[in-house]
């Protein structure tokens, strides 16, 4: 009886193979063009309408967007198993972390970006490049309720009866739960009073809900309060929706979004392009001015509108995160969210 | 002409024949694209639970023992059965009084009729869930509506009744085509007889009606059920976080966690309890009438 | 007595008007809501709308505003023609093959043509994604296909074993008798008699294949994108209004659909099947 491990996937793919056919072999794409995982809403609405065709006119490359959420991204890639679904990912801090483990990324070669001296020095590694900053905070209905200063006035009324809680599975999800807990005395290693405090209050709470459905609570008044980013809060007000960010006194969040080149992906140069094209200043510079509100990462581009900073040195003073501390716990706090919260 | 005579006795043999054997032949392209494409990944997730790891290489039981052992999970195989039953109760509470204003209407009422009960199917499942949370919000039509006949607001989001209601939409359809169908073939004299014998509407429904359309009843409720507990994005919304069912397991699982094989066994434990479902459903319809199929 | 019987009449009448009453408002409140809020002026999906304007189907219709969306559209489109295509030429044989059998093997095999449209297709999406991953192919509109052939067969299957089942055997044995070949009675006799119903089951079929959001789910991507799941990401974080205006010309559209195979083959008598 041998059994030599790597076969055993041949023979599944080999039992897949019983049913399939030669009938549809891969897909041949047009020459220039570049397939990217973009964030949904926001960011691909902005990027849809803003680098797509700043590309077309730079590089004369199609840009495709498929809209996924970190976790959805590095799922899908590692469902692939080695066919990449995309050319290019964009990733935060933790999900960054878990990509480059599991070999999802090329290495990357900042030389390759015309405009790579423009960002700060951190902006370009061995992996990929920083294309926004994002501020994590406290989005609420200033309308229906006053300011809210800390993260732990959401667990009091008037806001707790308002509140839509989310879990971990976004990465805005994650560091607000943590920062919680942090301000429960506990840490990020430690993140048990966030859910003895979460267990308390879950009888009075408005919501749990995925966050694709926090905008539409939102907006129909089920929850007047959640933690988000920045980025979402400018969305929802520049579509006339009644909310304001207030950064919570124990500090707000910051992370830097980067985009990577996929492993096993189509069009390796027309990625670069792409990422090219999303760090130039005009792009970086209308990206800050759309509805989305993107914080720039281009040193070149002078803050406006309605930023809750006035200058990219006060990122610094924000809190930040080691996601190689937090990835190895974020699967069993997913479930651990899911276990708490169902009744 | 003659020779055409000559042929005519094999030719009537081979319709006859067609009545007591399956035509193979016929029925194989289908059966074939079954086999490949409905079967075999079928099958495929079947033997991916029984992988151990993601990378499927160390096969065991780990991940069945992990599902069978947890109380959450197994909770979740209760809580999804459940929201199923309560959704074909429900769905039959309403169907019922349709089915009977159906049955008594004239033709121009019943093409109103369907094409209402029809309606729902051809709006598309996201939109719906946006809909629902319009009505169903703190500060949304139906809690407005409470407030303004002077009742107080009651929780109807993330709640189970919230849901139910909300599937309930899409579910009736389902229910009511086969019910109607069934409805249409009863025949009237039966009812006539009945309250000619003096017996009230109540009784003839209980005696009669409601007998003899178990039939379409079951069809209708196999089809409410099964499409109940799959419903991902509903229960996902419309339930919240807070109630949690076997498909958004699947999805965290699939998806989120990217654990193939913990999201196939919480797949199959999905396929045995629609399944069991289905059986109880239609042993409920042979038990109210034995005669039916 | 019989006012007794009045008064057991006159509650089952009252409770049987307000249990329709509220099937009713369960059953088109929904639509409504959709239909009233895709005339909004509001920026963002609201309900109730503060006044009223065409602007999100200008929006909507605009080919370079929305160009994501005519090609999810055309995709979807594209699907939906192609799978009902597919399914009705597999499932009208299939259907022809036991649809006048009584034996046992012919209830089995009805069974498992009709599997699909009662097992979780959550399960199935899932399963369909590991397949075709693990055969190594990409997504594409060709897997998408596949994957909605197998749901939406069984309408075409239903539908089309009950219009056989109607069908008066007598008329074929006296074309057989007449001396017609079985191709002959085939394409004169029978399918002139099914063709409403398999016209019935394929159009529930497309409408099934249009909305479908399990299977999409996990195999649709950025090239292969499906109507429903870009809705679903229109509707995900920015509330876009253009959904709601995709729904209303949805429905409008195959309501008028409905209305024409009503009045060409009958189809709401045919979708008990």
């Amino acid at each position: 009886m041998k059994h030599p491990r790597p076969d055993r996937r041949q023979v599944m793919a080999g039992a897949a193979a019983i049913g399939g056919t030669a009938l549809f072999g891969g897909s041949a794409y047009a020459k220039g063009s570049v397939t990217a995982a973009i964030y949904p809403g926001s960011w691909d609405e902005q990027y849809r309408s803003i680098v797509l065709p700043a590309l077309k006119k730079a590089h004369d490359v199609d840009l495709a967007l498929e809209p996924l959420f970190a976790v959805d991204q590095i799922a899908k890639a590692v469902a692939a198993r080695g066919v990449a679904p995309f050319d290019s990912f964009v990733l935060d801090p933790g999900p960054r972390v878990t990509a480059i483990e599991r070999g999802l990324l090329e290495p990357f070669d900042g030389k390759k970006l015309t405009n790579a001296s423009k960002l700060a020095a951190t902006g370009i590694d061995g992996w990929g490049a920083a294309v926004n900053s994002q501020i994590v905070g406290i989005a609420y209905n200033p309308k229906k309720l006053p300011k809210p200063k800390s993260w732990k006035d959401l667990f009091q009324e008037p806001y707790v009866s308002k509140l839509g809680l989310t879990g971990f599975q976004t990465t805005f999800g994650t560091v607000s739960l943590i920062e919680m807990a942090k301000a429960f005395g506990g840490s990020e290693a430690n993140i048990e009073p966030i859910f003895a405090e979460i267990k308390k209050i879950l009888s009075k709470v408005a919501a749990v809900t995925p966050p694709a459905a926090l905008p539409g609570m939102f907006q129909q008044g089920q929850i007047d309060v959640t933690y988000t980013n920045t980025n979402n809060v400018s969305t929802l007000k520049a579509r006339g929706v009644d909310i304001e960010f207030a950064m919570p006194e124990e500090g707000a969040i910051t992370f830097v979004t980067t985009l990577h080149i996929a492993k096993g992906g189509e069009n390796k140069d027309n990625a670069y392009k792409y990422i090219d094209t999303v760090i130039s200043a005009a792009v970086q510079e209308a990206l800050m001015k759309s509805p989305a509100g993107l914080l720039p990462t281009n040193k070149e581009v002078v803050l406006a509108g309605d930023q809750p900073i006035k200058s990219l040195d006060e990122l610094s003073k924000l809190v930040s995160h080691d996601w190689t501390k937090i990835n190895p716990q974020r699967a069993a706090w997913i479930e651990r969210f899911n276990k708490e919260v169902t009744k | 002409m003659v020779a055409s005579q000559a042929r005519t006795p094999a030719a009537v043999a081979t319709v006859a024949q067609a009545e007591d054997k399956v035509g193979w032949g016929l029925a194989s392209p289908l059966g074939l694209a079954y086999l490949a494409f409905f079967a075999a990944p079928l099958l495929l997730l079947g033997s991916i639970s029984l992988f151990e790891d993601n990378e499927l290489t160390k096969l065991g039981f780990a991940n069945w023992i992990k599902f069978l052992g947890d109380p959450f999970y197994v909770g979740a195989i209760w809580r999804t059965i459940v929201l199923g039953v309560l959704t074909v109760l429900a769905a039959t509470v309403l169907a019922y009084p349709m089915a009977l204003l159906f049955y008594e209407a004239a033709p121009w009422l019943r093409r109103l009729l369907l094409f209402i009960v029809v309606l729902p199917l051809l709006t598309s499942v996201v939109v719906r869930t946006f809909a629902w949370i319009v009505l169903l919000a703190r500060e949304g039509v139906v809690n407005q509506t409470l407030l303004s006949i002077g009742l107080s607001p009651v929780p109807l989001l993330q709640t189970q009744h919230g849901l139910v209601l909300a599937l309930m939409q899409i579910e009736l359809p389902l229910m009511l085509l086969p019910l109607l169908a069934v409805m249409q073939g009863i025949d009237r004299s039966l009812v006539e007889a009945s309250r000619a014998l003096g017996a009230s509407r109540w009784r003839t429904f209980f005696k009669v009606l409601l007998p003899l359309s178990v039939p379409g009843w079951v069809a209708g409720a196999t089809l409410v059920f099964a499409s109940a507990t799959t419903a991902f994005i509903s229960q996902s919304v419309i339930g919240g976080g807070r109630l949690v069912y076997l498909p958004s397991v699947i999805w965290q699982q699939a998806m989120v966690i990217s654990n193939w094989p913990f999201a196939a066994v919480a797949s199959i434990m999905l396929l045995v309890s629609v399944l069991t479902g289905i059986v109880a459903l239609n042993a409920v319809g042979r038990f109210i009438d034995p005669a039916g199929r | 007595m019989t006012r007794r019987v009045t008064w057991m009449d006159a509650s089952y009448f009252a409770v049987i008007g307000a249990l329709t009453l509220i099937a009713f408002l369960v059953l088109v409140g929904p639509v409504i809501v959709v239909i009233v809020t895709s005339f909004t002026t509001s920026a963002s999906l609201k309900f109730p709308p503060p006044s009223f304007s065409t602007r999100w189907y200008f929006d909507l219709f605009d080919p370079v505003k929305s160009r994501h969306i005519h090609s999810a559209a055309y995709n979807s489109l594209w699907v939906a023609a192609v799978a009902t295509a597919a399914a009705t030429l597999l499932a009208v044989p299939a259907a022809m093959a036991i649809a006048r059998v009584r034996t046992k093997a012919a209830r089995t095999v009805e069974a498992t043509f009709l599997a699909p449209l009662i097992l979780p297709t959550l399960s199935y999406g899932l399963a369909t994604l590991m397949f075709f991953t693990l055969l190594g192919y990409r997504p594409s509109l060709w897997l998408l296909t596949i994957g909605h052939l197998i749901v939406i067969s069984p309408f075409v299957f239903r539908t089309t074993v009950a219009s056989f089942t109607q069908l008066d055997p007598v008329l074929l044995e006296s074309s057989a008798s007449l001396g017609a070949s079985r191709f002959y009675t085939f394409r004169r006799v029978t399918l002139p008699l099914i063709v409403p119903g398999v016209a019935a089951g394929a159009f529930l079929a497309f409408v099934a294949s249009l909305d479908n959001v399990p299977v999409s789910l996990f195999l649709s991507n950025a090239r292969t994108d499906m109507l429903p799941i870009r809705m679903w990401g229109m509707i995900e974080s920015t509330l876009d209004v253009r959904v709601a205006a995709i729904s209303t010309v949805l429905i409008v559209s195959v309501v008028v659909l409905t209305l024409v195979m009503e009045r060409l083959v009958g189809l709401t008598r045919r979708m008990g099947g």
